[in-house]
């Protein structure tokens, strides 16, 4: 009804905001002055007045009245009376509460709604009528509608088509990180600004220089292997990075005559060692079918050569198994369709089916499926394993990546999982331009490998909660990072390209790079570029067992690392015998358990030898039949009925799909608290054995937890009512069922029929209570006016 | 709540578990001793047998049969197989083969269980080897069809509580606020003269009087009048359930029935009474057809009758059928998603919760409703109590939850022994149907959705479903109230509560929160709705079990940590503040003074 073409004039409660919501405001703020905030290099394209923001999606009354602004990042919503309910959300530094990145911008869709028209604008397009109405589909699910009812049909023509060609750059240095590091790092006189070194006291390794190389050969014991400089200056390989490692007995001379005959010069990488002392290497195809037999033989023997065992090599070929980056673009692109496109009622009913028919759970598998079936090669067959993909630069990230994190604990800590991508993915050249599709050019090479490992890595952590050091907003976080375009992570396809790029823009504006290879753009790592130093601690797993695993003795506070020494390490990672593994078990666990009715709660079956089974069957199943160890080996439950989707990732813009002061962050809100309670008592335990350590009124800056414990522990923490399945995500402010030309959401203002009324009713509970504060006080106010 | 001192259950003077009986074979007892036997079980037969793994291959052992499980332990392997299944948990036991069949393991036996499982032996084909220990299990595993006790009577358990004390229906009445000006205790149904399968104790609006209820009975089918199930203290709304009105084709009308949900709406000044009929539309119609059906706009005219479209038990059957197919003994790996859809499980889960949301939204913004299906046990049963579990939080604690089932399932006269077919041959009886194995898995929805809400955690909800099979205790033995009294349940059988109270620190959420006054609203939607696989999918020796979820115990492990820091500080500041205290020569004065002041708030709860 409200969005039907005969739009009434917005009353005087929607221009001026409610005398009670000004009070609850900071004093500074009485006039507003309506002008987004910009960064360093940022400026304004254009913009528009009395445009209005839909939040409701039933009616107009919460809607928000403002202005929109295209600036060379990101599109600007000011609003004049702001949601006060926001307050609970981490706050981005670099983005507002309405602001969009251009770069997360996926379609432009202009409508005029009397008209009956509709348009998806691209670069330098034309209007031919004035839009009533412009969505933004976001590449992280959202979907976001502006109104221009009281807008100027000029200025809401121009906003539209500025954002439109402002998110179709025509050249990568016009993503806005090269303005934004040029200016805010590099002064116009080469000076470093600031003072500030992006990444600078960074904990995670960027692997861009060899001692990062050397000391993770150091720690995996990977003592036959070296790291190579051959392609220092790109001169090898245009992909590669100019530091990577190789079997000792590989001299640069072979190297650089093998080069030649893979894909893009691409020689073999090493990723990691197993602790039995198999490697994991990642390769191209051979392109020169005449040398292929001899240069794979030379490689594989190399490889075998560096095994302390002088085991066999098995070759595995990732794109005759694996979904290739076309399926998984479809994918997403069929999941995005059900989860946040179609209309919630409607798609209820063949969810499960939809889903299925997305295949994104089945490549989610698949891929997981594959990595265990590499760990099986690597932890039973103690073989080294060489991932083969055509060009070695998207499957392999995944694969190499997931097999890392199973068999390595070390992955699993936050530095430990950051320096993996920097690794397997940053500098072995996944192309995350193309990838991520930032200038919007070729459509066929989007595609969200990316977004499919952290997913997978998703249901690893969903089934082993405390065996990561990060939570699932980190990988949620980590996800939309990719979609600010000021990080070298995420900017370009190999670190040439970086390199060449920043080379390029520098001169062009005069900047001095000094004794930097490449403009400073600050990793993704340096979680400081978006978020306070308290926002980032929602990023820490209360449930870790890496870092909290403390005990008293004798009065005395200790505190396990748990940072594996690497004798340690070797001796719970290495593959015993698995016959072994079997005897010690199974016994024990039956007396202990002995007259109790768990014993009905277990499974009555244990390990017994089956024929049919194929060995690595078998390997999955042994792990299974013994407690993990979280700082072991991981393996995930494949069953599709164990695999789950990722909720907060894909539905946390559902309005419907929230539950209120429910859902896993009630639980992770608990634990939070208690850990901090823990660490306050730590604090003080040590104080009272003299040790120096940080005074108690420091304690609320260091702790690691994002909700703290109050001044009277060890009571219950009172739930937040803000919480929500959500958290720290707002689906307010996203429209998710956008009706098309105009008469959205029509269903919502029929008569109610007896078959689905509950589910209306579901629809009108769900905006009540989100919105429950703003009514009230809009109420107020308009009792008062 | 006080446990009685001397139970009437405690009173026999058999203590030990080693019963007269289970010396018959007093040799061959040491294999089954992996198992404690229970006090009262007896052991009948043992047998070398091979049990037809669906997961493994063959695993020859030995089955021990006793008058409560049937246990079976591998003789083969040094790795154990076994299995300790309750009696009561089997819904068939067939022979497979015949004596000439060939093929190897094609002589035996298959067991069908209730819970998600089937069992397959194979026997020796020589001198008809399966006869005799087919007899005995088709006997003891339906022992009412062969005029035999169910196992609960037969136990000797006994444990502190009694936990037929758990519910008193007046005490709990009480606690709601009743009886008060609007609302009145009846004792018409004393002696289940009003209606057989309702409890003695009945709350009724006030100004209805005993003559009224007993006209109202007569047009309410098998005499289930609306009753109240709970009360809002507040708004004094409320949750009254019934059967269906017996309308039947020419569409009657009762002047009384209508009046008296006249007086329903009015006792709290409820402008519209909001009758949920629990199914669909097109089934309250046909219902007509035999006598029953729904009010209709015109009789009831300060009523809005809502259907909530929840189908009928053999639906419900059905589709739990279709779900035991996908998950044993194979999940279905391939098309997981829609063949889960198309068992319609989640689907009707999602129905039966978003009914009881909207009958709780309804109660909780102050109007009274009126709950009834066709009978008013099972649907009905479901709604009141979920909607209960939404409303009232006392129902979510460990306690409340034993007497919500008391109360909604038990006395109400869920037919239990119909539904699950206790000790009962006819494994294809038409009654039977897993309604309240639905109920309790919108439980676990809900708990999943609210993980701090409940004070209880998944392991009671599964021990609750493994026992109402398991015929070892008498709490979801009997159609109804008036035949466990005749039965003399109470004082012959032990109530599950018994055992469960007896450990209770095993069924505890260690991230209850209590919250007196919220309302809890699950988000009834596919997308938030998962299957229980801890529940449906254990039997799979390829999936974990763990006792508990790691993030549970994760965070009992860090409450321990906690205390065990908590203790330390004392001990610290005691020794501290004693005048000879040496221990702190390194510590600085002045750091010495700051823990000194933050520790004393941390002490006060010691």
């Amino acid at each position: 009804m409200m969005f039907s073409g005969k739009q009434t004039k917005p009353t005087f409660k929607s221009y001026l905001p409610p005398l009670q919501t000004d009070l609850k405001k900071s004093p500074q703020l009485p006039i507003k002055k309506l002008e987004a905030k910009l960064l360093p290099g940022e400026i304004v394209v254009n913009e528009a007045n009395f445009v209005r923001k839909c939040i409701g999606a039933e009616s107009s009354q919460d809607d928000l009245w403002g202005k929109l602004v295209c600036t060379n990042f990101k599109v600007s919503f000011i609003a004049h009376n702001a949601l006060p309910r926001q307050r609970f959300q981490c706050t981005h530094r670099l983005l507002g509460e309405h602001d969009i990145p251009l770069a997360c911008v996926e379609q432009v869709v202009t409508v005029n709604d009397v008209k009956g028209k509709q348009k998806i604008l691209g670069s330098n397009q034309k209007l031919k009528f004035n839009p009533t109405e412009l969505i933004l589909y976001c590449k992280d699910f959202r979907i976001i509608r502006f109104r221009f009812d009281e807008a100027g049909p000029e200025s809401a023509k121009k906003v539209c088509l500025a954002i439109a060609h402002y998110s179709h750059p025509a050249d990568p240095q016009l993503l806005f990180g090269f303005e934004y590091v040029g200016k805010r790092y590099h002064g116009s006189t080469g000076e470093r600004v600031n003072g500030v070194d992006p990444g600078g006291g960074l904990q995670t390794p960027l692997f861009d220089c060899s001692s990062d190389w050397d000391r993770e050969i150091k720690r995996t014991g990977a003592s036959e292997w070296r790291v190579c400089t051959i392609n220092q200056g790109y001169f090898i390989s245009p992909s590669l990075p100019e530091f990577f490692v190789v079997p000792v007995s590989l001299a640069d001379q072979d190297l650089k005559q093998y080069a030649c005959c893979f894909y893009s010069q691409r020689i073999p990488l090493w990723c990691w060692n197993h602790s039995s002392g198999s490697a994991l290497v990642r390769m191209s195809n051979i392109s020169d079918p005449q040398q292929q037999r001899k240069v794979e033989q030379r490689i594989s023997s190399a490889i075998t050569k560096s095994h302390p065992l002088r085991s066999d090599v098995f070759k595995s070929d990732l794109d005759k198994n694996l979904p290739n980056i076309q399926d998984i673009q479809a994918a997403l692109l069929k999941l995005r369709q059900i989860c946040v496109i179609d209309s919630f009622e409607e798609s209820e009913e063949k969810w499960l089916s939809s889903l299925e028919s997305s295949r994104w759970m089945e490549y989610v598998r698949t891929f997981l499926r594959y990595a265990v079936e590499i760990v099986y090669m690597l932890e039973s067959r103690h073989v080294s394993v060489i991932l083969l993909e055509k060009e070695d630069r998207d499957l392999s990230c995944v694969i190499s990546c997931l097999v890392q994190l199973m068999c390595d604990p070390h992955f699993r800590s936050l530095h430990g999982f950051q320096g993996m991508i920097q690794k397997e993915w940053v500098m072995a050249g996944h192309r995350f331009l193309d990838r991520c599709n930032h200038l919007k050019k070729n459509d066929k090479e989007e595609s969200p490998v990316f977004l499919l490992f952290l997913d997978c890595v998703w249901q690893l952590w969903n089934q082993y909660p405390a065996a990561f050091e990060f939570t699932e907003v980190y990988l949620t976080v980590l996800g939309d990072s990719m979609w600010v375009p000021v990080f070298s992570t995420f900017l370009f396809n190999c670190p040439r390209q970086r390199a060449e790029h920043s080379r390029d823009f520098a001169s062009s504006k005069s900047i001095h790079l000094g004794q930097d290879q490449a403009l400073r753009f600050p990793p993704v790592w340096d979680w400081s570029q978006q978020f306070s130093l308290k926002d980032q601690t929602l990023f820490n797993n209360p449930l870790y067992v890496g870092k909290i695993a403390t005990c008293v003795q004798n009065g005395a506070v200790k505190t396990f690392t748990h940072r594996r020494s690497k004798k340690n390490y070797s001796s719970t990672l290495r593959g015993l015998p698995s016959t072994l593994r079997n005897g010690s078990l199974g016994p024990n666990d039956t007396l202990a358990r002995r007259n109790s009715l768990v014993l009905r709660l277990r499974s009555d079956l244990s390990q017994v030898r089956e024929q049919q089974e194929t060995p690595s069957e078998r390997f999955v199943r042994d792990f299974f039949s013994r407690p993990v160890d979280l700082q072991g080996l991981l393996l995930p439950q494949l069953l599709p009925s164990h695999l789950s989707v990722w909720k907060l990732y894909f539905l946390r813009w559902v309005p419907e799909a929230q539950i209120p002061q429910g859902g896993p962050i009630t639980t992770f809100h608990k634990l939070s608290v208690l850990t901090d309670e823990i660490e306050m008592l730590q604090n003080q335990l040590r104080q009272y054995q003299g040790a120096a350590v940080t005074p108690n009124n420091l304690h609320a800056e260091h702790s690691k937890m994002y909700f703290k414990a109050t001044s009277t522990p060890h009571q219950s923490p009172a739930p937040l009512e803000y919480l929500s399945s959500s958290f720290p995500f707002s689906p307010v402010g996203n429209l998710c069922r956008p009706g098309i030309l105009g008469t959205p959401l029509s269903k919502f203002s029929t008569e109610p029929r007896s078959g689905s009324l509950q589910r209306r009713w579901l629809m009108r509970r769900f905006e009540g209570r989100a919105l429950g504060y703003d009514c009230e006080v809009t109420q107020t106010g308009r009792s008062k006016a | 709540m006080a446990s009685a001192p001397i139970a009437p259950y405690n009173s026999s003077p058999l203590g030990n578990s080693s019963s007269p009986n289970a010396s018959r074979e007093s040799l061959k007892m040491e294999p089954l001793a992996d198992v404690a036997m229970l006090p009262g079980e007896e052991r009948v037969i043992d047998k070398d047998i091979i049990y037809i793994c669906p997961f493994n291959a063959a695993v020859k052992g030995k089955v021990f049969i006793t008058n409560y499980r049937l246990y079976f332990k591998n003789t083969d392997s040094e790795t154990p197989v076994t299995l300790d299944v309750p009696l009561g948990v089997i819904s068939r036991v067939e022979k497979m083969g015949g004596a000439s069949s060939r093929g190897e393991n094609s002589y035996g036996l298959e067991i069908t269980c209730k819970d998600m499982r089937n069992l397959r032996f194979a026997l020796k084909q020589e001198g008809h080897s399966r006869r005799d220990i087919f007899e005995i299990i088709f006997k003891y595993a339906f022992p009412l069809s062969h005029g035999m006790q169910l196992f609960a009577f037969l136990s000797q358990e006994k444990y502190e509580e009694n936990g037929w004390n758990v519910y008193e229906a007046m005490e709990e009445y009480r606690r709601q606020g009743v009886p008060n000006s609007e609302w009145r205790i009846t004792f018409i149904n004393k002696i289940y003269e009003l209606c057989d399968t309702y409890p003695t104790i009945l709350v009724v609006p006030y100004k209805a009087t005993d003559e009224d209820l007993k006209r109202v009975a007569t047009f309410r089918s098998r005499c289930r009048i609306p009753v109240l199930s709970w009360f809002h203290k507040e708004n004094h709304a409320v949750i009254t359930r019934c059967s269906q009105p017996l309308v039947g084709m020419s569409g009657k009308r009762n002047k009384d029935d209508e009046r008296y949900l006249d007086l329903i709406r009015e006792a709290n000044g409820t402008t519209k009474l909001t009758i949920y009929d629990a199914r669909p539309n097109v089934n309250a119609v046909a219902n007509k057809a035999t006598g029953g059906g729904y009010e209709g706009d015109d009789a009831y005219q300060n009523a809005e009758l809502v259907f909530l479209d929840i189908h009928n038990i053999h639906v419900m059957r059905e589709s739990l059928k279709k779900l035991k197919d996908i998950v044993y003994p194979n999940v279905e790996e391939s098309h997981w998603l829609s063949s889960l859809e198309s068992t319609h499980w989640l689907e009707h889960i999602k129905l039966v919760l978003s009914g009881a949301i909207q009958v709780a939204d309804k109660v909780s913004s102050g109007s009274s409703v009126v709950v009834h299906c066709s009978d008013g046990w099972d649907r009905t049963a479901q709604l009141t109590s979920l909607a209960m579990l939404m409303l009232d939080s006392y129902y979510r604690t460990l306690r409340g939850f034993q007497v919500l089932l008391e109360k909604e399932w038990i006395s109400f006269g869920h037919k239990f022994a119909s539904r699950i077919g206790h000790g009962d041959k006819n494994h294809a009886d038409q009654d039977r149907s897993p309604i309240f194995v639905q109920f309790i898995d919108c439980v676990w929805q809900m708990t999943k959705q609210f993980p701090t809400a409940f004070e209880f955690n998944e392991r009671l909800l599964v021990v609750i479903l493994d026992h109402l099979y398991s015929c070892r205790f008498g709490t979801f033995l009997y159609n109804c109230e008036s035949a466990r009294e005749s039965n003399n349940v109470r004082v012959k059988t032990v109530s599950l509560w018994s055992f469960v109270n007896s450990d209770t620190s095993l069924y505890i959420n260690p991230f209850y929160t209590p919250e007196s006054s919220r309302v809890l609203y699950p988000v009834a939607s596919m997308r938030h709705l998962e299957l229980w696989v801890t529940y449906y999918i254990r039997w799979n020796p390829r999936i974990q079990h763990q006792q508990q979820s790691p993030v549970e115990q994760r965070y009992k492990e860090l409450l321990a940590l906690r205390d065990q820091y908590l203790k330390k500080l004392e001990e610290l500041q005691l020794s501290d503040s004693a005048p000879s205290s040496t221990h702190l020569t390194n510590s600085s004065t002045p750091n010495a003074a700051t823990p000194n002041q933050h520790i004393t708030h941390l002490q006060t709860p010691f």
